[in-house]
């Protein structure tokens, strides 16, 4: 087309040279620009919303807020519970199901997989004899905070790793393998294991 | 207005950084009729794959939710992520070969950019808007003309629709069919995340069809950078034969010019707004539609074609294109190997996946009164579609291992994962201190066969004797 038009201006060459480099004076596209004090203008609200007046929440701040939620929600658990609401949960087929993952994860390695125990290692789970309590709530408090048996310091203490709730879940599968009310005391379990190797 | 390009400006920004809108004209060639072809291909191959079943499932169907990527009848856990590397080392060493011969020939052809934008799009801008001069015109118009607000209006909701359709099947890539179906006929509240997703990437589709165009491929796409590196003088490129060219000038007045006759034919046609006559630039992206404008112009003054087309630098030097060259050696052989090793490895992929890890907070080992006790956490997952029985089994080289409870085998359901607690039982008269054994995964039918490396940990044996 004849009719094109030269720019309004050819670009001009900046006056310094390095290396024999020289380069145009050129616009960035205002695109581009935008993007560059877009973030600019972005991070600094972000920094004046979380960190200056704090009117938005920033991730440790959230976080931490979940952490209370979810500490909240173990006390208050805890206060509830008595043998009755540990029984109603080893009824949960959700509550005995997660039981039996942390159980897995954790506890099997002393008691075997199936519960039968491990002579010399630790008790049978599945029978219903106990040593050490024969309540859910002393279950719990087993598990939650180790026993002293025969001198020595042995269980687990798992109030740290595991957390009221997912203890709460392993006190109720084991209680799915019981009957309420049949759950009798004894002194100490000699009876071969099952898994004696 | 149009803006006479030079080599050294970028004609789509203009000099205060604003937007210069190309309105290109349209050349229905040969190379152009190729183009197309291709390019419904590809948008065939792209829109149909969420749709054929293979086994099953989708031919492909990256399931982010589960994590299983069903690739044309297999699954792959993210166990099987390391596969990517070969994907991509493979996508990159095949694109370096590609244009090392051939130059940007993925730009103009295939890549999904000029794909959807000179086949779908452009196609749109032509049927609402008329020709490159109509499409001018109604640029230059204020929006209180109501023909303009009619056809630019009607080319915005069909942009909108096909940016909508093209965000529907990509994520059916993620979801499927079937879990997109329910998603679109359901309320928007129903899936929030999935109608965000999607008013997200259709917004993004229309502004860069809409808006951005080919500032993609001038500034954001690297393989646009990356390919200065990687052309060199024997690439076939896009180029002007300047040599029978010039000097360019009107054919009838004076005998002594070249065969270009300036008509400037191959810069309307120029999607990113350049003058193939001044070399080899940045822009290009080697899409021929200058190669047809000017080979429509020459057949119509009766002069041979090829004053632009497909030729490599030193060709148009009047050279002989080298197609052996270091680097075209070079990256075909790291491709073949890469393809090898890939093969190799996708064959040896298993239909299960077998992990060993230590249980947290637990002992290292555990002493009975007639063993030493190791326990590992074994995971295991079954990426057929069929449930298999598996066993696991110990082999160590001295030590016997006994592995509690896996005489019977676990029976593992289609596309399931399952952690189980192992435990490993040395006899203490047999315990000769620490070792390493391997842990074997087999299924019921001998079709899988899987290994873990495993150290048994223990006290010094000294300590065990009474």
């Amino acid at each position: 087309m004849t009719e094109d038009q030269d720019r309004d201006s050819q670009p001009v060459i900046m006056p310094h040279s390095y290396d024999g480099i020289q380069e145009y004076d050129q616009s960035l596209p205002n695109w581009w620009l935008f993007t560059l004090f877009g973030s600019m203008a972005f991070a600094f609200l972000y920094w004046m919303a979380c960190f200056v007046t704090e009117t938005a929440a920033d991730d440790r701040v959230t976080l931490n807020a979940e952490l209370d939620a979810l500490e909240a929600r173990q006390l208050a658990a805890v206060k509830n519970l008595d043998d009755a609401t540990l029984w109603k949960m080893s009824r949960n087929t959700q509550t005995v199901a997660e039981g039996q993952a942390v159980y897995n994860s954790l506890c099997f390695t002393c008691h075997a997989p199936n519960l039968a125990g491990i002579k010399g290692l630790g008790f049978r789970l599945n029978d219903d004899l106990w040593v050490h309590g024969n309540t859910p709530t002393a279950i719990f408090n087993n598990i939650s905070e180790g026993i002293t048996f025969e001198g020595k310091p042995t269980g687990m203490a798992a109030q740290k790793v595991l957390g009221t709730g997912r203890i709460a879940a392993v006190t109720a599968f084991l209680l799915s393998t019981q009957k309420e009310g049949s759950m009798k005391t004894a002194l100490r379990k000699d009876e071969p294991s099952q898994l004696n190797p | 207005m149009r803006k006479k390009p030079t080599r050294e400006s970028v004609t789509t920004i203009a000099p205060d950084g604003a937007r210069h809108f190309l309105q290109p004209a349209i050349i229905f060639g040969p190379w152009w009729k190729a183009r197309r072809a291709v390019a419904w291909l590809l948008i065939a191959f792209f829109a149909a794959l969420p749709w054929i079943e293979i086994e099953g499932f989708p031919a492909v169907f990256l399931d982010i939710e589960h994590r299983h990527f069903h690739l044309f009848g297999t699954m792959l856990g993210l166990s099987e992520i390391w596969l990517l590397f070969f994907v991509i080392t493979g996508w990159g060493f095949l694109i370096f070969a590609t244009t090392a011969l051939l130059g940007r020939i993925w730009c103009g052809w295939t890549c999904p950019q000029t794909v959807y934008l000179e086949h779908v799009f452009r196609v749109v801008d032509r049927l609402f808007e008329g020709d490159h001069v109509s499409r001018a015109k109604i640029d230059a118009q204020p929006w209180s003309e109501p023909s303009k607000l009619l056809r630019r209006g009607g080319r915005f909701i069909a942009y909108l629709f096909l940016c909508w359709a093209v965000a529907h099947i990509f994520l059916a890539y993620f979801i499927s069919i079937p879990g997109l179906y329910p998603m679109i006929t359901d309320a928007p509240l129903a899936h929030p995340a999935a109608f965000v997703a999607m008013a997200v990437a259709t917004g993004v589709l229309f502004f860069n069809f809409w808006w951005f165009r080919e500032q993609l491929c001038l500034i954001i796409c690297p393989y646009g950078r990356l390919q200065s590196a990687l052309i060199d003088d024997d690439s076939v490129i896009v180029g002007y034969d300047e040599k029978r060219g010039e000097p360019r000038g009107k054919p009838a007045r004076d005998i002594s010019t070249g065969d270009c006759v300036d008509c400037r034919r191959c810069v309307q046609v120029c999607p990113t707004g350049i003058d193939i006559r001044q070399g080899l630039q940045m822009e290009c992206i080697a899409c021929t539609a200058c190669i047809d404008a000017c080979d429509d112009v020459m057949t119509k003054l009766k002069r041979p074609t090829g004053l632009v087309r497909y030729a490599s630098l030193r060709e148009l030097d009047g050279g002989q294109t080298r197609l052996l060259r270091p680097r075209t050696v070079l990256y075909a052989a790291l491709l073949v190997i890469g393809l090898i090793v890939a093969t190799v490895a996708a064959l040896r992929v298993q239909p299960a996946a077998f992990k060993l890890s230590r249980p947290p907070q637990t002992e290292l080992y555990a002493l009975s009164e007639t063993s030493v006790a190791n326990v590992f956490r074994a995971k295991i997952q079954n990426k057929d579609e069929i449930p298999r029985r598996f066993f696991i089994s110990a082999q160590s080289a001295g030590t016997k291992v006994t592995v509690l409870n896996q005489s019977a085998g676990m029976v593992i359901a289609p596309l399931t994962e399952l952690t189980l607690p192992l435990t490993l039982l040395v006899d203490r008269q047999d315990y000769r201190g620490e070792f390493n054994l391997i842990l074997r995964l087999r299924s019921e039918d001998g079709a899988i066969s899987l290994l873990q490396k495993a150290h048994f940990i223990g006290p010094d044996p000294r300590t065990l004797q009474k």
